[in-house]
């Protein structure tokens, strides 16, 4: 007989802890629990049974798994939340006696903790970050659009604005956007970056007021470990590309409104950028041996005067030496030869889709966003400018010779003559023309874009689920179905005509009639004393009627019999099913039921849109 | 020794009241003194201590007789002083002292006047007439005095104004806001100038003493110059630490001091960009080995309808979109409504952006994820593949004839074991005999209640029915009988000799009476053990089964006799059924079915098929398997062999299961239920024990109505055809053909 077992000290119970009980081991308060699993990405777990996890109660909880906790209790913030707390009691006991010196001391050695270990424990490696930076970006664009107060520091703010202008220079630059959706809620672009597709949605430049039902204290935990990962992942970025991060601001053209064109991108020699010095990540205790290096190191700079990274020049040299040099193998010579490298990858032209605007020059009507349409265009190597009264850092003005489109956005008006011929150098263009080209990744015809024309409907580049209903397709097949009833009306239309003329062509006409009123009206009684009626009126005998009625009847039975049988035999092995089957067959009924119902609700609809408008048309 | 202090402490108490002139030189004496007292035993100064013991009586006498004049002159001045006090005497509750010379030593000495202790001396008694003490005055209250003076009198109350007069008092005399009431003498009473100098110290927080001086200079009595301690207190020698820095100090000041140097504390370091947090190349090292976290969820990506400028059969109805507002937030399906702008330039900002952002970040950190597999296959799939039921014909498929009963509800039927004859009894008490390839009735009985339930005796050699009514079992001779078969039955029956009686009674009588045309024989159960809702026979047709409420019985033709199987069964017997091969018998009761050996006369198996209460049971001809319906709708198959679990469980009616049976020949049984219909499934039983039952519905069977909630009440089997005969709550009793 094997030990007896206690209850609650294995399994469930043991593996999930609920929050109240966390936080009690935490020995912080709820505000500090918060925070930490926001920057250590914990969540509460679902257990298999609630109640074994909860020693037996069924009260409402959150759950999270022991050892998270567990790992938490050691985790370097937690220390600091703890002296930040003893921190702000001493500061509030100072300022209260007024010792205003010993308080700016303290103040001055405020606990501060960082967050890169966080980083490196969260996103082991680079392309784990690079996946998981959409909700960063996001958060990072919607707060450069923020008002600054009391809640949000403009340093915050300026810092958000900045690491937005770092992304979209890094974009620009990469030329690595391949979507761009203009929904309602803001405007989404989806770039690839080193293979990992990255979708971020930027709100429209309104000014946005945060709601009183949101918690701002989460957001700017959240914003507080975006911006540190955005920053170590831009860092790399820029360094993978050559350039120095954090890029040099030119604040003269920063002032003047000139946005993302106020950065500007700075080549490095590339090195290999050690961390910090040790101490101050480990906090360990730096060996003397360390200051001597590094004062010998100083030396050694300010000797030289000029830094020169030794290993540098040997990954310079490593990388002639790895060339990829072929060895064609003695037995078959040919197979290795067609491999490419690296350099030969490089050396291809890029894809016409990423220099798609790069023959054309834009100009930016003033009412149009500059930011957008800068990023944009530029995103894809064309030339823009723009008007003063959008902002500073225009490359050229409004009567540049080289201008062959105007990004406009206004109905259209009255022009004197002479000011149509000005216009008519330029190609006028609504600013759906410029994303419905990126999208489609070729050169769209302007025409339907031009000013004042309506819009072809936007459609969203990331395409529907799979079965879905697809408006494209849908407009030519409707479109057709259309168009036949069209020409057999037609068709009947004309024999109409040449009936008058000839008897026996009545008379196949009276059948084909009569076939069809039976076929529609066998199974309606209403519908059928409509059809007998028209039968009549076409001139065919009842007894004729009754027979033609009478066969398609038959035939319709039949089809349908045919139809219930297999139908009842599927329900009677239904019978056969598990209870789990029948559940699962029941859901994915439902779910394919309700997809159905939405996509021939669309269709319908088209439909009757379509009909409407050529009813339109031909009033 | 002790003399001299004693004397020494004489002298000082009488120099007290003199002066405190030579407070200095006698301190200092004083402690020369005590030092010369410590080593007076040394002969040196002998001399002028003896000088001073011999003064000192002298002085002493002097000063005493100095004193008595002194006191003289002192109260002649005082009385000097006295007239001079006159006119300020009201503002000094304490008598003022007066400085004067002193005689003897020449220097001013405060002097207090005498007090002298006679009646008049206290001024806080002597003018209070209300001589009763501190007692409470509310005893006075209702009287028209307050008290007593000295001599006895009464002292009447003084006139008190009304609140008028009160009023009129404060506005008229101008010290009434400096008065108070005195209980005393229940009147007004005007405060002194002291008295209100008293209260105004009190309230500014003084002392209540206008003479009281905070700042008077101290007093040395124990310090100052030569008062010194010169001696140590203690003879241990002098801590090293006193004069040693500290060795912990200096550890913690070397600490800062390389900390410094090492530059990792900077002093008085500017506040700049520098101190901001600087980016490297985190991820320059090696990852560790641990897994990493699984990355969140994304959110799904913006469809069609999500554009500024969508195909325009997006856009919702104004029914639609009155329907999403009116739905709570979080039921909606989407979390906005499509909308359509004629240009880029209209598009407003969105108002829940940061709502939305906000949603997104609590699901991040607030919400359980849970790793699901999406199941992408065709749900037809998952029905199982069966043979098609046109390839398991015959079975019967649509109604070839009803028979009907006038009225009442059809509970009983059975066929005759060469399936030509079906006999159906109502509640009506009418037992019908018809043919089942027409429908044409032969004969027909009536009894006075309602039949319980008829069988036919399964035999081929007799041909008989019996038909259970209120107590009493009838067996009946159906007419037109070979007349072979007719005697042979009627000897079985009623044979000209009966056989011994059992040794044991039985209260079930067998009556004969072949005389009556309705039954040749009866049998009666004991008295109110009521009607007979099942008889079921023994395939060799010598034994029979009851079941009524009063219990189960089993009836053995050949002997006439009756017996109780069971003294005592938990649960109320449902159904009993002979096993068709072994000498085993089911037992069915509320939610179990026990099976008994018969012959060793103990319980084999109890199966739980899980059923709330069972309704209908039957036993596959080969007797290995069992099926179970129940009024709780479901259907159990059992394999004895396989466990005491049903193999499995079905629930395809719509209400309770009402009657089962298989068909004694063909692969086929059938079920019925209160919806009216009748299901016939294909059931294949293999010899082989590792395949399973292949187990086919093939056919539902409509014809029947439902009437007050009961459907199709019995379902039997022809026995050489596939052939179902079903009777219903209607009346009708339908025959079902291939």
């Amino acid at each position: 007989m094997g030990r007896l077992r206690q209850k609650g000290k294995a399994g469930a119970a043991k593996a999930y802890i609920t929050r109240t009980s966390a936080i009690k081991k935490l020995q912080c308060s709820l505000a500090d629990f918060r925070r930490l699993c926001i920057l250590k990405g914990i969540f509460p777990r679902e257990p298999r049974s609630r109640k074994k996890a909860n020693k037996g109660s069924s009260a409402p909880t959150s759950f999270y798994y022991t050892k998270d906790i567990a790992y938490l209790a050691h985790e370097p913030v937690l220390k600091k939340l703890r002296e930040h707390k003893a921190f702000a009691k001493k500061l509030s006991r100072a300022l209260g006696r007024g010792e205003w010196s010993s308080a700016k001391t303290l103040e001055d050695n405020k606990p501060v903790y960082k967050l890169d270990h966080v980083i490196k424990e969260r996103y082991p490696t680079f392309i784990d970050a690079l996946r998981d930076i959409d909700d960063a970006l996001c958060m990072a664009f919607l707060f450069a659009s923020l008002p600054s107060n009391s809640r949000l520091p403009p340093e915050l703010i300026e810092n958000c604005t900045r690491l937005a202008s770092e992304w979209q220079l890094y974009i620009m630059h990469t030329r690595c956007l391949r979507k761009v959706f203009l929904s309602i809620k803001g405007i989404y672009y989806q770039a690839e970056v080193m293979d990992q597709t990255i979708t971020w949605l930027v709100p429209y430049q309104f000014t946005q007021s945060i709601p009183p039902d949101v918690d701002v204290r989460v957001m700017l935990t959240f914003l507080e470990l975006y911006q540190t990962l955005l920053g170590f992942v831009f860092f790399k970025l820029y360094a993978d590309a050559g350039f120095a991060y954090p890029p040099p601001l030119d604040t003269q053209k920063d002032e003047g409104a000139a946005g993302v064109g106020a950065f500007s991108l700075q080549t490095v020699m590339r090195s290999v950028q050690a961390g910090p010095s040790k101490s101050e990540t480990t906090g360990k205790k730096v060996s003397g041996k360390e200051v001597r290096q590094t004062i010998k190191s100083i030396d050694a700079s300010t000797d030289q005067d000029m830094e020169i990274d030794p290993n540098s020049t040997l990954d310079a040299i490593a990388d002639i030496e790895e060339e990829f040099v072929v060895h064609p193998s003695s037995t078959d010579p040919q197979t290795s030869a067609a491999l490419p490298t690296l350099h030969s990858l490089s050396a291809l032209p890029q894809t016409t889709q990423a220099s798609l605007f790069s023959p054309y020059t834009f100009w930016l009507s003033r009412e149009t966003s500059r930011p957008v349409f800068e990023f944009l265009v530029r995103s894809f190597g064309g030339r823009i400018g723009w008007p003063a009264s959008s902002g500073g850092g225009s490359a050229f003005g409004e009567d540049d010779e080289s201008i062959t489109h105007v990004i406009i956005d206004r109905p259209l008006i009255e022009m004197t003559p002479e000011e149509r011929q000005r216009r008519a150098r330029h190609k006028h263009v609504q600013p759906q023309w410029i994303v419905d080209c990126i999208n489609a990744g070729k050169i769209l015809l302007e025409e339907p874009y031009a000013q004042g024309k309506t819009l072809p409907p936007h459609l969203s580049p990331f395409g529907e689920r799979a079965g879905a209903y697809d408006p494209t397709e849908a407009v030519s097949s409707v479109a057709e179905a259309e168009s036949e009833a069209e020409s057999e009306e037609e068709e009947s239309e004309e024999e109409e005509a040449v009936i008058e003329a000839e008897e026996e062509e009545e008379e196949a006409e009276g059948k084909q009639a009569l076939r069809a009123a039976a076929d529609v009206a066998a199974d309606d009684a209403g519908v059928l004393r409509a059809a007998e009626l028209a039968a009549e009126a076409a001139g065919v005998d009842y007894d004729a009627f009754e027979k033609e009625v009478s066969k398609s009847r038959k035939k319709a039975k039949k089809v349908a019999v045919e139809d219930k049988d297999a139908d009842a035999e599927q329900d009677m092995n239904k019978m056969l099913m598990s209870n789990k089957q029948r559940k699962l067959y029941e859901r994915i009924k439902h779910s394919q039921g309700k997809r159905n119902t939405e996509r021939t609700k669309l269709e319908e609809r088209k439909k009757s849109l379509v009909m409407q408008k050529k009813r339109e048309a031909r009033a | 020794m002790v003399v001299v202090t004693t004397s020494k402490d004489t002298r000082k108490r009488k120099q007290a009241p003199q002066e405190e002139v030579t407070n200095e030189q006698n301190g200092l004496n004083g402690a020369s003194n005590l030092e010369m007292h410590s080593d007076d035993e040394d002969g040196e100064e002998i001399g002028s201590d003896d000088g001073e013991v011999e003064d000192f009586p002298e002085i002493d006498v002097a000063s005493d007789s100095e004193e008595a004049e002194e006191s003289g002159e002192e109260v002649e001045e005082e009385d000097e002083s006295e007239e001079g006090d006159s006119e300020d005497s009201d503002l000094h509750i304490f008598p003022k002292p007066k400085t004067i010379v002193s005689d003897i030593t020449g220097r001013p000495k405060r002097v207090y006047p005498e007090i002298e202790p006679d009646y008049d001396s206290d001024s806080s008694t002597e003018d209070t007439p209300n001589r009763v003490g501190d007692v409470p005055m509310h005893w006075y209250d209702d009287l028209p005095h307050i008290g007593y003076d000295i001599n006895g009198k009464q002292v009447l109350r003084p006139a008190r104004g009304d609140e008028l007069d009160k009023f009129l008092k404060t506005v008229d005399d101008p010290d009434a806001w400096t008065s108070a009431f005195d209980k005393n003498m229940q009147g007004d009473k005007a405060l002194s100038p002291q008295e209100l100098d008293i209260i105004r110290r009190l309230y500014e927080g003084e002392n209540p003493d206008a003479q009281y001086d905070p700042y008077e200079p101290t007093i040395e009595w124990f310090t100052g110059k030569g008062k010194e301690e010169v001696m140590p207190l203690s003879a241990a020698p002098e801590p090293k630490r006193r004069w040693i820095g500290s060795k912990w100090e200096k550890k913690k000041i070397m600490k800062i001091v390389r900390a410094i140097r090492q530059g990792r504390i900077i002093a008085n370091k500017p506040k700049t960009k520098e101190s901001k947090f600087q980016f490297y190349s985190i991820w320059s090292e090696p990852p560790s080995s641990h897994p990493p976290p699984l990355p969140a969820p994304k959110p799904p990506l913006p469809t069609n309808s999500e554009s500024y400028n969508p195909p325009e059969e997006y856009l919702p109805t104004d029914a639609e979109r009155a329907e999403w507002q009116a739905t709570d937030p979080e039921d909606r399906e989407r979390d906005y409504l499509p909308q359509k702008y004629s240009s880029l330039r209209l598009v407003p900002g969105y108002d829940q952006f940061i709502k939305e952002r906000f949603n997104r970040q609590l699901d991040l950190y607030l919400a359980p994820r849970i790793q699901r597999t999406k199941i992408n296959i065709d749900p037809n799939t998952l029905i199982p593949k069966l043979p098609s039921p046109s390839s398991l014909k015959p079975f019967p498929i649509y109604k070839s004839l009803t028979f009907a009963h006038a009225r009442g509800r059809v509970r009983a039927l059975s066929i005759s074991p060469d399936g030509a004859w079906a006999l159906s009894g109502d509640e009506d008490g009418v037992v019908s005999l018809w043919e089942v390839n027409v429908g044409k009735e032969i004969k027909r009985w009536k009894f006075e209640c309602k039949i319980g339930s008829l069988d036919w005796c399964p035999r081929s050699d007799v041909t008989y029915f019996v038909v259970g009514v209120d107590d009493t079992l009838h067996f009946i001779i159906p007419p037109n009988l070979p007349s072979a078969i007719f005697s042979a039955t009627q000897s079985s029956l009623a044979p000209a000799t009966l056989p011994p009686p059992s040794a044991i009674p039985s209260p079930v009588k067998w009556v004969s009476n072949s005389s009556s045309d309705l039954s040749i024989l009866k049998v009666e159960l004991p008295p109110s053990s009521g009607t007979p809702t099942q008889i079921t026979w023994h395939c060799r047709g010598d034994y029979m089964s009851t079941v009524s409420s009063g219990g189960v019985w089993i009836h053995q033709i050949s002997r006439r006799h009756s017996q109780a199987p069971f003294k005592k069964v938990r649960g109320s017997v449902q159904l009993v059924l002979f096993h068709p091969t072994k000498p085993h018998f089911f037992v069915a009761t509320q939610q179990y079915v026990r099976l008994y050996n018969l012959s060793e006369q103990k319980l084999l198996k109890t199966l739980m098929p899980g059923i709330r209460w069972i309704s209908s049971m039957d036993v596959h001809p080969s007797g290995d398997h069992l099926i179970v319906g129940g009024y709780d709708r479901k259907l159990c198959w059992f394999d004895l062999e396989l466990s005491d679990k049903p193999y499995k469980v079905m629930r395809y009616h719509a209400k309770a299961i009402r009657s089962l049976h298989f068909h004694p020949t063909y692969p086929l049984f059938a079920s019925s239920s209160d919806d009216g219909a009748i299901q016939i499934f294909h059931a294949r039983v293999y010899n082989d024990l590792m395949t399973d039952p292949l187990i086919v519905p093939l056919k539902i069977l409509r014809g029947h109505t439902v009437k007050d909630g009961l459907g199709v009440l019995q379902v039997r089997w022809c026995n050489r055809q596939p052939w179902l005969v079903s009777s219903g709550a209607d009346g009708a009793v339908n025959v079902w053909c291939s």
